[in-house]
């Protein structure tokens, strides 16, 4: 069973073209789910439109095998939330900020003093929200997210401020929370270098489509397909003839030819019918495209 | 229901500690008595003779009600009820309060009653200042007698009372235009061109069909030498009915509101 589930989810700004176009979002139940894409891909319109906070146009949402809007308070009281910037009283303190959430909540007063160490903001006292950097603020949001200890995490960009120790801190916490409370956790973020260490589970989306979904380790297999064999000559036409004669087709620029994934023999017999012909080669190398890559090939088709 | 819509209130308060809202309702409710206590005390000559007076509190109270019916009331309740929705707005918090395991009927009311315990916090506040004003130049004055008269009660508890129906449309109003509106100036702005027109709707005939003006009309009732045209109609009725259906609208509104942060 799916934690969450959208099914043919649409959703446009007054008459504007579509911002989301059938999205199927599916997040399996104890898994670290990075929703990736970039600014404008329609990310965190897809996460309000989950929590209720855009009123749903076209498609279904699903959480805890429910339609979300038939029991939008229960699922709500499992679900922590944190969406874009910041959301907190800038004129009360960080104690104060979860203390009106607390009593909606109703969780042991204990539980802010947790969440407060989790993030570690244990220590600000009577400093108003208002005075933290952007980072406090951002952590702040994440303790939030945290009070009520929710079955369903949905974070969207939640390490925006955050210096780089900071992002390291809340990625160990996630995985933690994960790992040891089993909390299932969506994130979003439009870099994929800052949450493919910690996700178990990827959707790429763009321009409003989902490009890509499914574990890692399928965006990994991706990754093993679309490595590259580059070879360097001095003689662009007759390495082009030479590859021909092997039917492989490669992409020629700038004296380069950039052929599909080969295994280690066929590179050397390739290397050694080049130098038969007479053509000098100057490098042979394999192109080990990243996730980063990857990312990038699928967003631009 | 009953303990959701508690514990949600109980939030909703919290968020007032330190707002300017607060604020505004403790000096709004001691401001017009601690000019009155300064004025009798500047001329404490005629202490003896104001205190003397057969109707003593009937006239504190008018002194007190003066400015308070016609600016401070008013404008108080435009203010506060505005600053109240928008602490939401300025500190993004609409999508925090909307993803709260609370239903829209229990976020919509329990905020509109904190604006309504507000406002009642002001009026008691307000009463026990118009009873210092009474009381500290006595206190502070040697010679000044005890007021003769015997305080009013029921007939303060009724004019409170009549006053507090009579500002419900201005918070109703106010509410719904300051949860549509996610700059400050919109609510106020409004609020003070409809305190204006009201002002100026006093001498017309048709003047209490506009809801800011009732405060303004219930201390005017009375009023020896008046321009203003007093309503034959039961202005307080008419108040509340503003009250309800402007208060349904809003709800409404807020419900079927596309966006909710």
């Amino acid at each position: 069973m799916y934690i969450l589930e959208t099914r043919e989810l649409f959703h446009s700004f007054s008459n504007d073209e579509a911002v989301l176009k059938g999205i199927d979002l599916c997040v399996e139940q104890g898994s670290i789910y990075g929703f990736l894409g970039p600014n404008g891909a329609g990310k965190t319109t897809t996460l309000r439109l989950v929590l209720g906070l855009l009123k749903k146009q076209r498609g279904s949402i699903s959480v805890f095998g429910r339609e979300f809007e038939d029991d939008r308070v229960n699922a709500l009281r499992k679900i922590g939330s944190l969406i874009e910037s910041p959301s907190i009283y800038t004129h009360l303190t960080a104690v104060e900020n979860l203390l009106l959430l607390q009593r909606i909540y109703q969780c042991s007063k204990q539980r802010i003093n947790e969440v407060l160490e989790l993030v570690g903001l244990a220590n600000t006292g009577k400093k108003k929200a208002g005075e933290f950097s952007l980072g406090m603020k951002q952590r702040l949001s994440i303790a939030i997210a945290m009070l009520n200890s929710p079955e369903l995490l949905i974070l969207d960009e939640p390490t925006n401020g955050l210096d780089p120790n900071g992002i390291i801190e809340i990625r160990e916490l996630l995985q933690r929370l994960n790992r040891e409370d089993g909390i299932t956790i969506v994130i979003s973020s439009h870099l994929l270098s800052e949450i493919d260490k910690l996700v178990s589970h990827i959707g790429i989306i763009h321009k409003g489509t989902m490009m890509f979904q499914g574990t890692l380790d399928g965006l990994k297999e991706k990754q093993q397909q679309s490595l590259s064999v580059v070879f360097e000559t001095g003689d662009p036409a007759m390495t082009r003839t030479v590859m021909e004669r092997n039917q492989l087709h490669g992409d020629y620029q700038n004296g380069r030819c950039v052929l599909p994934a080969l295994d280690r023999e066929q590179i050397a017999e390739l290397n050694r019918q080049l130098v038969a012909a007479g053509v000098n080669v100057f490098e042979v190398g394999v192109v080990k495209n990243d996730l980063e890559r990857i990312f990038m090939d699928l967003i631009n088709g | 229901m009953t303990a959701t819509f508690l514990h949600s209130f109980q939030s909703e308060w919290l968020k007032t500690k330190r707002s300017l809202a607060f604020w505004m309702v403790v000096v709004g409710g001691f401001f017009t008595p601690a000019i009155i206590i300064i004025a009798r005390l500047v001329n404490y000559q005629k202490l003896p003779e104001i205190y003397s007076a057969e109707r003593f509190w009937d006239l504190l109270w008018k002194n007190s009600w003066e400015s308070m019916a016609v600016f401070f009331l008013p404008l108080g309740a435009i203010l506060s009820t505005s600053l109240i929705a928008q602490i939401e707005y300025k500190n993004n918090t609409w999508k925090q309060l909307h993803t709260m395991p609370l239903s829209y009927t229990t976020i919509f009311f329990s905020k509109m009653s904190v604006i309504l315990v507000l406002m009642l916090l002001f009026f008691l506040l307000f009463n026990v200042g118009i009873y210092l004003s009474a009381m500290v130049p006595y206190l502070l004055v040697s010679g000044t007698p005890y007021p003769a008269e015997p305080m009013p009660y029921a007939f303060f508890l009724q004019e409170n009372l009549l006053y507090f129906v009579d500002t419900l449309p201005i918070i109703a109003l106010q509410y719904l235009i300051s949860l549509r509106s996610k700059n400050f100036l919109v609510p106020v702005g409004l609020g003070f061109v409809f305190w204006v027109g009201a002002l100026g709707a006093l001498s017309w005939r048709f003047g209490y069909l506009i809801p800011y003006t009732y405060p303004m009309f219930n201390y005017l009732k009375d009023a020896e030498k008046t321009k203003a045209v007093i309503p034959e109609v039961n202005i307080h009725m008419l108040a509340m009915v503003y009250f309800i259906v402007i208060t349904a609208v809003s709800y409404v509104l807020y419900l079927t509101k596309k966006e909710k942060g």
